[in-house]
């Protein structure tokens, strides 16, 4: 077998197997011997990391591994898209992803994370308990497309509402997509606080997002 | 449930923005409009005039600014005739404590003979030990001119260190209530009321917590609900006030301005603390005001700059409005010092001349665990009653001789001794030489003009 | 004996690791690793197995994997880890009777065992779904309070106070709970069972604050009753929830321990979670100084847990808990579909029949995922009722027949489930009275069932 291309199918099983100390090791091998970092991306990682995220909605894998591959999948891509030229680099949509304030449940949107992840995303997870205004600075420190807010009781819902009130009140609100999710949320929720679209499931959330960011091109 | 509507729908506005775009600036404004300053040598003025434009300029400057709530990052806005109708309505009496213990907290005027409520003890100061909590308490509730009580904070609970928000603050809290009203039982004064419920509880899970019946804490006690420096809430204290209310409980509302910080010199706090007030009815829905201005570098409040403007503020509410309103002093020395008695004289007197009653006392600025004896709330209560009747000029002269006498050592102040190491707690008999202090600085204030009643 | 200061030394001086490295390197390794030890697999096609060999397995792979992993603290980032014999000798000395209610509604709360005969304890309503109204709140307690299998109540929460939207660890919470408390101890009242505990303390508040200020005596609530404690998933508990403890025990009540494994997250699949459900019965026992158990497994997809892998969670972990613990266990079923449709109580069936048939107690139900405001009527619980006292007397092979029958009629439409109607929509809400038309199509279910060889009390 050519030498690259086990370089490459070797990456992809180290992103699939969620080891992130492989994944670098093999990174490393893939530079010295000149493979095109952006072809180690598109070739191995991504689909890698989609594979994962295939097997998780078919529950042959479940969050652990998710988050596992996603970790080794995010080792690798600081190692190689410093040598990939700018203009070259592919754009993927920037996420923001949090549970509200008052809320301490993250399962769901760590699911959503992966997922998103694992579907091409740049996602930053700032964690739960997060009060509305520190969802906004993240998007404003990172240039997000998405602001993904997770709510888990009904008496923490009106953190995602506080969201869409904060981006109004800073002049903002046209500049980046809301979407909500997680238990009590339903659409009808979703248009009463003038978010842009509301997700079930994970999986759900992150057709969502592919579809919001399409729209936002 | 107003208040609350309004924290989730006012303005919205970053916390550095409300201290730095609004509050500061309208601060500088309001002073402008009152004209008041400073002056060394008149700690306790007696002009009626600069009190009543000091009111009135801090009551426009609570209707420009509001109240911030740091979970929402809203202002909580109420207009000049929302102020006015609060004022209005606001309690002019409360009756505190049970059976032969009650008593009612009245307001009170400048000069006014009318003697002061001594809500007495130990500020809220740390003891390390249950056995040391139940014998200050039980010696406070032995002080005849105790009206209320304050009860020490307790720092361990069955072996651990009690950290806040956690279930050590709640388990402190509950200890906090039994002893506390066991101690009073001891004293032979059940009734008497904790009027600090709960020194151990910060978090309002803890406080809530400790207000089950069977711990012995009662809706005719008082109950703090802070404020965050500087006119700022959060929806911890916002719940503490909306449970407290629902229970029918009297709520005291802290004010403890920074001088130095948000506030700026001593005119701006004075300012700051006057408006205190009105947030202290609207958002805390206050029955009593309980004002420790503290100085940003000393914390304690007994610095000639800090004690002008105890005196200002007092004026200025007891001047213009029915409110119960005490002042808690600080002291920078500890106990068993002569120094801190006579910082204790010079605060007391101040606030009493100036018309508002007290809260007594949080010696060596409430740091130092078991740094507290009975002896200077004792001595509190009494210069409290002496000084009740005294013209402000009079009292002017007291105080500024006392100033003398510990003014340089405040950076340096003497953290006194410990309970334990002063007292023999079986028999609550202090050492002889607490008492041959206690005795001097006594015959030096009347030395000086306060004729004590006892 | 572990005692509860014991748990709060311990969460102050574990050993220290980060949340993430608890899961993925601690939690996620070891589970994989006892389920390949005990050999425990899924069996679609026995959604309620029949094997006490398997059940017991589970049980002590359990304390195992409990005793290695312990319980995670997220304030203090530590672990609270007691050796095998501490947990085993409080497990042992647990107490095993709980009294929950007042007067003439005063009841005994003991484990059941699979096959034993006795009825479930039957916690019956709402399942914490919320109500869009006062008037909904006050008119669906008072019913729930008259179906004749109730042996407690689940409230419904309020979502507003005055008009204004609750807000969590607000006052609005404060109030609502206060609110929500006063008028569901008044409609028991109303239906004449004023001691009837409720056991989903409290549904309308969260947080620790807003717990213990409606708890105060004044509002209507009781020692006597039940109180949620949750547990985060997964195995941890932070200090809101410990807090929750402390108060709760300081004042004599009883603390139910709240769990919700989610079936597709850390607790992997079907094994996983009825390895995991298993373990938090331990945890509840030996942390929380539990007097019940109450469990929830929630399938991450589906957001329900009447799917084929969820039911056989609640089924294995039912008799692992039930046959090895005294600290009783109810299953929580979270029905995909809404009132006033077929689905709806295939679903209820099979669940309660595998709940029951495994010897868990039952809390009956979240319709429509309890997410769907007002989408819950008393029809539901009124079923489980009847079916849970119906399943007391099957045997595990019968019930599993029973449940892959029904599984066959709604299965392919968890996915896109009806949502169904509305309480009002459903039912005359002043006088309690369902449409005909509900109660026709309760009837046919019934039957139904009855054909299948399910034996109805009435």
């Amino acid at each position: 077998m050519n030498q690259k291309q086990d370089v490459l199918d070797r990456l992809r099983a180290a992103v699939v197997a969620g080891d992130e100390t492989k994944v670098k090791e093999i990174v490393q091998e893939a530079i010295r011997e000149n493979v095109d970092p952006l072809e180690a991306i598109e070739k191995s990682l991504i689909p890698g990391i989609r594979e994962v995220g295939e097997k998780f909605e078919r529950m042959e894998l479940f969050l652990t591994n998710m988050m596992l591959s996603a970790d080794a999948m995010k080792a690798g891509m600081s190692l190689l898209l410093p040598r990939v030229p700018k203009d070259k680099i592919p754009k993927r949509g920037t996420v923001v992803a949090g549970t509200v304030k008052g809320d301490i449940h993250e399962i769901g949107k760590n699911v959503l994370a992966a997922l998103l992840t694992a579907n091409g995303f740049d996602v930053h997870d700032i964690g739960c308990d997060v009060q509305a205004s520190a969802f906004v600075r993240k998007a404003e420190e990172v240039s997000a497309d998405i602001i993904a807010a997770s709510a888990l009781m009904t008496t923490t819902l009106p953190g995602q509402k506080d969201i869409v009130d904060y981006l109004k009140s800073m002049g903002k609100r046209e500049k980046y997509v809301v979407i909500v999710g997680g238990g009590p949320t339903t659409a009808e929720w979703a248009e009463d606080i003038g978010a842009d679209g509301y997700a079930e499931t994970a999986v759900d959330g992150v057709k969502l997002a592919l579809r919001k960011l399409q729209e936002k091109k | 449930m107003n208040v609350t509507k309004r924290a989730l729908t006012g303005p919205i506005c970053s916390e550095r923005d409300f201290d730095q775009r609004i509050f500061a600036p309208k601060l500088a404004e309001a002073l402008k409009q009152c004209e008041i300053k400073f002056d060394p040598d008149v700690l306790i003025p007696s002009d009626d005039g600069t009190a009543d434009d000091l009111f009135k300029a801090a009551m426009g400057f609570y209707a420009d600014v509001g109240t911030y709530c740091l979970d929402t990052e809203r202002i909580i806005k109420f207009d000049e005739d929302e102020i006015k109708e609060g004022l209005r309505d606001a309690p002019s009496q409360a009756v505190f404590g049970e059976e032969l213990d009650a008593g009612v907290l009245r307001p009170r005027q400048p000069e006014s003979r009318e003697l002061p409520w001594c809500f007495i003890g130990a500020g809220g100061a740390p003891v390390s030990s249950e056995e040391i909590f139940l014998s200050l308490v039980q010696a406070y509730g032995e002080i005849n001119l105790a009206d209320a009580v304050t009860t020490p904070e307790l720092t361990m609970i069955d072996g651990l260190p009690i950290r806040v928000q956690t279930p050590l603050e709640i388990f402190g809290s509950i200890r906090n209530a039994i002893l506390g009203r066991d101690a009073l039982r001891r004293a032979g004064r059940p009734g008497l009321p904790i009027m600090n419920a709960l020194a151990t509880a910060a978090s309002d899970t803890a406080l809530i917590a400790a207000l089950q019946p069977m711990y012995g804490l009662r809706p005719s006690d008082g109950y703090f609900v802070a404020t965050m420096a500087e006119l700022k809430t959060n929806y911890e204290l916002m719940n503490k006030a909306c449970v407290l209310t629902t229970l029918g409980a009297r709520i005291g509302t802290l004010a403890g301005c920074v001088m130095g910080g948000y506030c700026g010199g001593p005119e701006g706090t004075a300012l700051t603390v006057t408006a205190h007030h009105a947030h202290g009815i609207l958002v805390n829905q206050a029955t009593y005001h309980l004002n420790h201005p503290a100085h940003m570098k000393y914390i304690s409040n007994s610095s000639p700059e800090m004690l002008w403007l105890i005196s200002m503020y007092a004026q200025a509410v007891s001047r213009n409005t029915h409110l119960l309103s005490l002042n808690l002093n600080y002291t920078s020395a500890g106990s068993a010092t002569d120094m801190a008695l006579y910082e204790i004289a010079a605060q007391v007197i101040t606030a009493v001349v100036s018309g508002v009653s007290i809260e007594a006392v949080g010696l060596a600025r409430a740091v130092y665990v078991d740094h507290l004896t009975p002896i200077e709330p004792r001595f509190a209560a009494e210069v409290a009653h002496a000084a009740a009747g005294l013209k402000r000029a009079d009292a002017n002269e007291i105080v500024k001789a006392l100033v003398k006498k510990y003014v340089h050592k405040i950076p340096n102040a003497p953290a006194g001794q410990r309970y334990q190491d002063c007292f023999d707690m079986r028999t609550g008999k202090p050492s002889r030489e607490c008492v041959e202090t206690y005795t001097r600085v006594k015959n030096e204030l009347e030395d000086l003009g306060l004729g004590f009643k006892y | 004996m572990i005692t509860y200061m014991d748990v709060l030394k311990e969460i102050h001086s574990g050993p220290i690791v980060s949340e993430r490295d608890f899961d993925l390197k601690i939690f996620a390794p070891k589970l994989q690793e006892t389920l390949k030890a005990h050999d425990v697999k899924f069996d679609p096609k026995n959604p309620v197995p029949d094997d006490d060999g398997l059940a017991d397995d589970v049980w002590d792979a359990a304390k195992v994997f409990y005793s290695d992993v312990g319980t995670y603290c997220l304030d203090t980032e530590r672990r609270v880890k007691f050796d095998e014999n501490d947990v085993s000798l409080t497990l042992r000395t647990a107490p095993s009777e709980f009294i929950f209610g007042e007067g003439k509604e005063r009841r005994t709360l003991t484990q059941r065992k699979p096959e034993d005969g006795t009825a479930p304890w039957c916690f019956l309503g709402a399942g914490g779904a919320a109500v869009s109204s006062e008037a909904n709140l006050l008119s669906l307690v008072q019913n729930y309070a008259a179906i004749p299998e109730i042996n407690s109540l689940t409230s419904p929460g309020l979502t507003s106070v005055n008009g204004v939207r609750i807000a969590g660890g607000s006052p609005l919470e404060i109030y609502g709970a206060i609110r929500a408390v006063g008028l569901a101890r008044q409609a028991l009242s109303r239906a004449g069972k004023p001691g009837l505990p409720i056991m989903n303390c409290i549904s309308t508040a969260s947080s620790a604050i807003a717990t213990i200020a409606a708890s105060q005596p004044q509002f209507g609530l009781r020692p006597s009753d039940g109180w949620l404690c949750g547990t985060i998933a997964e195995m941890k508990v932070d200090y809101g929830v410990l807090s929750k403890g402390a108060y709760l025990l300081s004042w004599g009540a009883n603390v139910g321990s709240e769990t919700a494994p989610v079936l597709g997250g850390y607790a992997g699949g079907p094994e996983g979670t009825a390895l995991v459900n298993t373990a938090y019965n331990i945890m509840g026992a030996v942390i929380q100084k539990a007097s019940y158990q109450l469990s929830f497994p929630v399938h991450f997809k589906f957001g329900c847990n009447t799917d084929r892998h969820s039911l056989w969670s609640i089924s294995l972990s039912g008799q692992a808990i039930s046959r090895n613990s005294a600290l009783p266990v109810f299953m929580l079923g979270y029905l995909a579909s809404g009132p006033m449709t077929d689905m709806v109580l295939y679903e209820t069936a099979a669940w309660v029949i595998a709940a029951v048939a495994s010897g868990a107690h039952v809390e009956a139900e979240g319709v429509c995922k309890a997410t769907h405001i007002d989408h819950f009527t008393p029809m539901e619980p009124r079923f489980a009722g009847e079916v849970a006292h119906a399943a007391a007397r099957i045997k595990r092979n019968f019930a599993n027949e029973l449940v892959n029958g029904l599984l066959s009629k709604y299965e392919e439409k968890i996915k896109n489930p009806p949502i169904g109607m509305t309480y009002q929509e459903c039912y005359d809400t002043n006088t309690g009275e369902p449409r005909e038309d509900y109660l026709k199509l309760y009837s046919r279910i019934k039957k139904e069932l009855e054909d299948l060889g399910l034996e109805f009390r009435y």
